[in-house]
Formats: structure tokens, C-alpha cells, sequence
């Protein structure tokens, strides 16, 4: 697959009265077929990003090149609805494409019925839900048939089960296209369920781009880390094949960073095991039970170890999690594998 | 005094009609570009603007008449036209009666849709004539509000008219100003009739208008 959205050393200036804002990206190229998703905090630049790759804001330095033909769209996080049927907003999108009138009403009736509103055809577009309204615009997006397609929030203001349905909908109408996909969103689980690749933003830079199981596993810093959900943060000193967290508590870890370096060990909740009173392959030592909580799918632990926090998972109703109680005393054990060394800048 | 006959009404009201189109024409002509334009842009003194428009919106008519009276008196800027006491006179001081009123209503309903209108417009790849086509559908109910309001000052004014067209019978004569005179006669009969038509006209015009906008909501 062929990059069709090219970005090369782009700066973006938004200036207000009251703020001043760079968006600073090097590289990133969108790919025909592909998902990547834009992952930051609120005011990293994910909504200037898509803007600037829609052509909605005007560019600084740097180029974004196409090279495909097909539409550049960009489904807004609080899309509009024009008065009139839902089957006139689609049209609305078709207008430019100049289809003849049956073809345009069967790519109407098409992408309608992909996002599950074709009963919904010939209500007023302005009486939607939210739900509905958010189904509609990207059916309107859909119907353009872009080459390159840019999501900004797509499941915001969405309850649980509502999220799901879309994402499983938007899901299946991005396989059945070869657009490049941009997706915005500040939900991991959306974006690891959605993404080939994730790119990370923070404060207007570019941390990191790559395929989604690398990013999740090896952010580059512990900003990156933050934002892939590698919730837990150590400070620490590598020694001889292993990070040394307040003198001496030791994990084992893979990595290429000289003896003596600073470092952040970062361990995604999952990869931190609990076993009461037993030894593990891996152990790290001992820690204890702060708090608990369930949201009845996954109970959150999270003890004190090395005078530190960490937070873990269990699956709730079984095992450990029906019997651990706040003030426990656990053994941790963390697979060398599984953790992450990132550079610590000490000053 | 002439007595009011059915064919002097007609004229009368023909003649009302007349500038009165004119006059809303021009206004909704430039007015509505004008309003979308104050509506959608960002630009330093866009307040002030605004402010000017909304005092122009209750502008009173004779102070109007005075200004237009000032431009086109004989030793004013615009007196070499000779268009003083002419049906044009008239309609360009009904022109600046209504225009505040266009514009500001017009820049209301643009100021209303959503801040990102245009952008998610424009990413839907709509060219540009079917954006501005788009949007006046958008607005429309602000729209004919608008045209409502513009027609119910250009027909009810009476101080600018007489100002700027005289009320010369045959000539510059129209239901406000005929109104003003016949009741001056203490001729109240006729001054009731034609109260009578110009209050059907402007019930009439309205109605249709209330349809059309009201037929559009959905």
C-alpha cells in the first residue's frame, strides 16, 4: 500500500489573543487501506493536525502532499446537520461528484444502510440524537468515497454501548473501502481496536509514529507512555541488566541503554502479575494492597511497591480478585519482556 | 378637495407597490450579501460595525429623510441628479430604512449556525456556488424574517417619503403620505379606506411570507 497523504516538515501558527500555538510535525504519511490514530491529551494539536491535513487551516512551512485523487474529507467531532431528510444531508456530499441521479441515490441508500440509519432516511436530520447525527456523518463521509478520510473524536459524547456499535459499524465500513484513514481520539481502546498504526502528539510535536503493538509496547518517553495507557511510571538506574528502583528492588529488562543511565521503567498495568505469598518466575519483591476497584469486567489493584504506585489488572469475580483485600501483602513479578526502559533526563 | 375614486386609489396603491418592491429589491440585494459576509468574518471593528447596523435598525425614518434630503437638495452633493421630490428619491430613502434591517437579521442567522459551518461544508467537497445556495437554505427562516421586517418599514414609513418625494399628486403620492393628508383635510373617510388597503397589503404580503417560512421548517 502506497502513501497517498504525505506530510513533510509542517508548522502550523495559531495565534489568538489569548494563546499562541505550534504544531510541529517532521514526517507522517498516511496510507492507502490503513488506520492511523492520532493519540494526545487535549491541547496536543490532534484537532489542528487533521485540519492542517483536511487544508481547513493555513500552513506555515512545510508541505502535505496527495497523491491520490480521490477527496480529502474530515468528519468534524461536532458535526452540523443541513435542514432537511437525512437522505439530503448525504446528497449534500454528492453534490460536487455530479453523479447522475440513480447512481447518486444508490450511493446514498449504500452508505445509509452501512451506518445502520436507512429507516431513518427521510427524517428531518435536525431531530437526531447524538448518536444518530454522529451515524449520519459518516455515512456522509462514506458516500464521497475520499482517499483519505480524518475522524476527529468519532466516539465523543457516545454512552458505552453506543460506542461500541459505532465502532464495530465504522469498523467493517473502513474495510470495505482502501481510503487512508486519520483517526483523532483520546479513547485507546477505540484507537487500538481501530489503528494499524498510532501516532503520538504532544504539545504541538510528533513523540512517535508506529505500528500499534510497538507504540503500546515501547513508547519512546514517559509522555508517550502516559498516552498509550503504560500507566506505570518508575524512576530508576540500569545496573547490570536491570533497572535499580530505590536501591533495591530490581527488574530485569532487555534493553541497549549504557550501566548507569537514568531511566523510567514503564509497565503497562497488565504485565504487573500478583501471586499472595508465592514465588514467581520473575519476581520484583513485595508490595501491598492500597485499592480496589471494579467496574465488574476488570477490578484495578493498585499497591505501593518501592515506594511507588503501580497499578494492575484482574478480571473480576475470579481468583485473586474475590479474595484480595486493601492492605494485602502481594508478590509482584514482571516478565523481563515485558518491561519497557525509556531515557530519564535528570535535570 | 379631489374626491377618492377607485382609479385614484389604484394609482395610489399601484404607485405604493411599486416603490415599495424597488426599494426591497435593492435592499435584500445588498443587505443579504452584506449580512452574510458581517456574519461569517472575523475582523478588527467588526463590533462597531455591528453596533451601526443595530442603531441603523432603529434609525428614525424623518432623520433618514433629512440626510437623503441633504444629498440630493439642489445645492447638495448629489443635487445635479434633480432626483428630490422624484418616486427615486423615495425608494432610496426607503432603501436606508431597510437595509440596517436586512443586514442585521441576515447577520444574525449566519452568526446562529455553527462556528465550523463553512469548514464542514468545504471538507464535503461542495462547490462553491452550491455552498452559498446551501447556506441561504440554511437560513432561510432569518431570510424572510428579514424580507418581513424591511417590507413592513419601507410600507408603513411615512417621514422620509414625505421628506425626499413630497407627496406631489400623480407623482409622488403613496398610501402613507395620502393617509397623512386626507386625515390633515380632516377627509377621514377616505384617510380610513386608504388605512384600510394599506393595512390589507401589508396583512396579505406577510401572510404569504409566514407561509413560505413557516412551510419551510422541518
Amino acid at each position: 500500500m502506497s502513501a497517498v497523504l504525505r506530510v513533510r516538515d509542517l508548522r502550523v501558527h495559531l495565534e489568538s489573543r489569548r494563546s499562541r500555538f505550534e504544531l510541529a510535525v517532521d514526517s507522517l504519511d498516511l496510507v492507502s487501506g490503513e488506520v492511523l490514530a492520532v493519540l494526545g491529551a487535549n491541547g496536543a494539536g490532534k484537532t489542528t493536525l487533521l485540519r492542517a491535513l483536511a487544508g481547513l487551516v493555513p500552513v506555515d512551512a512545510g508541505r502535505i502532499e496527495r497523491t491520490a485523487a480521490g477527496p480529502v474529507t474530515l468528519v468534524f467531532q461536532r458535526p452540523i446537520a443541513f435542514s432537511g431528510t437525512v437522505a439530503h444531508n448525504v446528497r449534500v456530499a454528492l453534490i460536487g461528484a455530479r453523479l447522475p441521479r440513480g447512481e447518486r441515490d444508490a450511493r446514498v441508500a449504500e452508505a445509509l444502510g452501512r451506518f445502520g440509519i436507512a429507516t431513518l432516511a427521510e427524517r428531518s436530520a435536525t431531530r437526531l440524537s447524538g448518536g444518530e447525527l454522529r451515524r449520519l456523518a459518516l455515512a456522509r463521509a462514506f458516500a464521497l468515497r475520499p482517499s483519505v478520510l480524518l475522524l476527529d473524536e468519532p466516539f465523543d459524547d457516545l454512552d458505552a454501548a453506543a460506542q461500541r456499535s459505532l465502532g464495530l459499524d465504522l469498523r467493517r465500513a473502513i474495510e470495505q473501502t482502501d481510503a487512508a484513514v486519520g483517526v483523532v481520539t483520546h479513547d485507546l481502546r477505540q484507537a487500538v481496536s481501530l489503528a494499524d498504526r498510532i501516532a503520538v502528539l504532544a504539545a504541538g510535536r510528533l513523540l512517535q509514529v508506529g505500528r500499534t503493538a510497538d507504540v503500546l509496547a515501547a513508547p519512546v518517553d514517559a509522555v508517550a507512555a502516559r498516552t498509550v495507557g503504560m500507566r506505570n511510571l518508575v524512576p530508576g538506574t540500569l545496573r547490570g541488566g536491570a533497572v535499580v528502583v530505590d536501591g533495591d528492588h530490581r527488574v530485569h529488562v532487555h534493553t541497549g541503554l549504557p550501566d548507569g543511565s537514568a531511566v523510567w521503567l514503564g509497565l503497562r498495568p497488565e504485565h504487573v502479575k500478583l501471586d499472595v505469598g508465592r514465588g514467581t518466575t520473575a519476581p520484583i519483591g513485595k508490595g501491598v494492597v492500597r485499592r480496589i476497584a471494579s467496574d465488574g469486567v476488570l477490578t484495578q489493584v493498585t499497591l505501593e511497591w518501592a515506594g511507588h504506585e503501580l497499578e494492575t489488572h484482574l478480571l473480576s469475580g475470579r481468583g485473586l480478585a474475590r479474595t484480595l483485600r486493601a492492605g494485602d501483602g502481594v508478590v509482584l513479578s514482571v516478565a523481563a519482556d515485558d518491561a519497557h526502559v525509556m531515557p530519564r533526563d535528570e535535570g | 378637495m379631489t374626491e377618492l375614486t377607485p382609479a385614484l386609489l389604484l394609482a395610489i396603491t399601484g404607485r405604493t407597490l411599486l416603490v415599495s418592491f424597488c426599494a426591497l429589491v435593492a435592499a435584500v440585494g445588498i443587505g443579504v450579501p452584506v449580512g452574510i459576509w458581517l456574519g461569517a468574518r472575523t475582523f478588527r471593528g467588526r463590533s462597531g460595525v455591528i453596533a451601526i447596523v443595530n442603531s441603523g435598525m432603529g434609525a428614525p425614518p424623518v432623520v433618514v429623510g433629512l440626510g437623503v434630503a441633504l444629498l440630493l437638495w439642489r445645492t447638495g452633493p448629489l443635487g445635479t441628479l434633480e432626483m428630490m421630490y422624484t418616486p427615486q428619491a423615495m425608494v432610496l430613502g426607503q432603501i436606508l430604512i431597510a437595509l440596517p434591517l436586512v443586514v442585521g437579521i441576515t447577520l444574525a442567522a449566519v452568526a446562529a449556525l455553527d462556528e465550523s459551518w463553512d469548514l464542514q461544508v468545504r471538507t464535503l467537497g461542495v462547490p462553491g456556488l452550491s455552498r452559498i445556495w446551501l447556506l441561504l437554505r440554511e437560513i432561510r427562516q432569518g431570510l424572510l424574517a428579514a424580507v418581513i421586517a424591511a417590507l413592513g418599514g419601507i410600507l408603513s414609513e411615512v417621514g422620509a417619503v414625505m421628506m425626499v418625494g413630497g407627496n406631489i399628486a400623480g407623482e409622488t403620492r403613496v398610501l402613507t403620505t395620502a393617509i397623512m393628508m386626507r386625515t390633515r383635510m380632516g377627509d377621514f373617510e377616505a384617510a380610513i379606506g386608504l388605512a384600510a388597503v394599506l393595512l390589507g397589503l401589508m396583512f396579505v404580503l406577510a401572510a404569504v411570507l409566514t407561509v413560505v417560512q413557516q412551510g419551510g421548517r422541518r
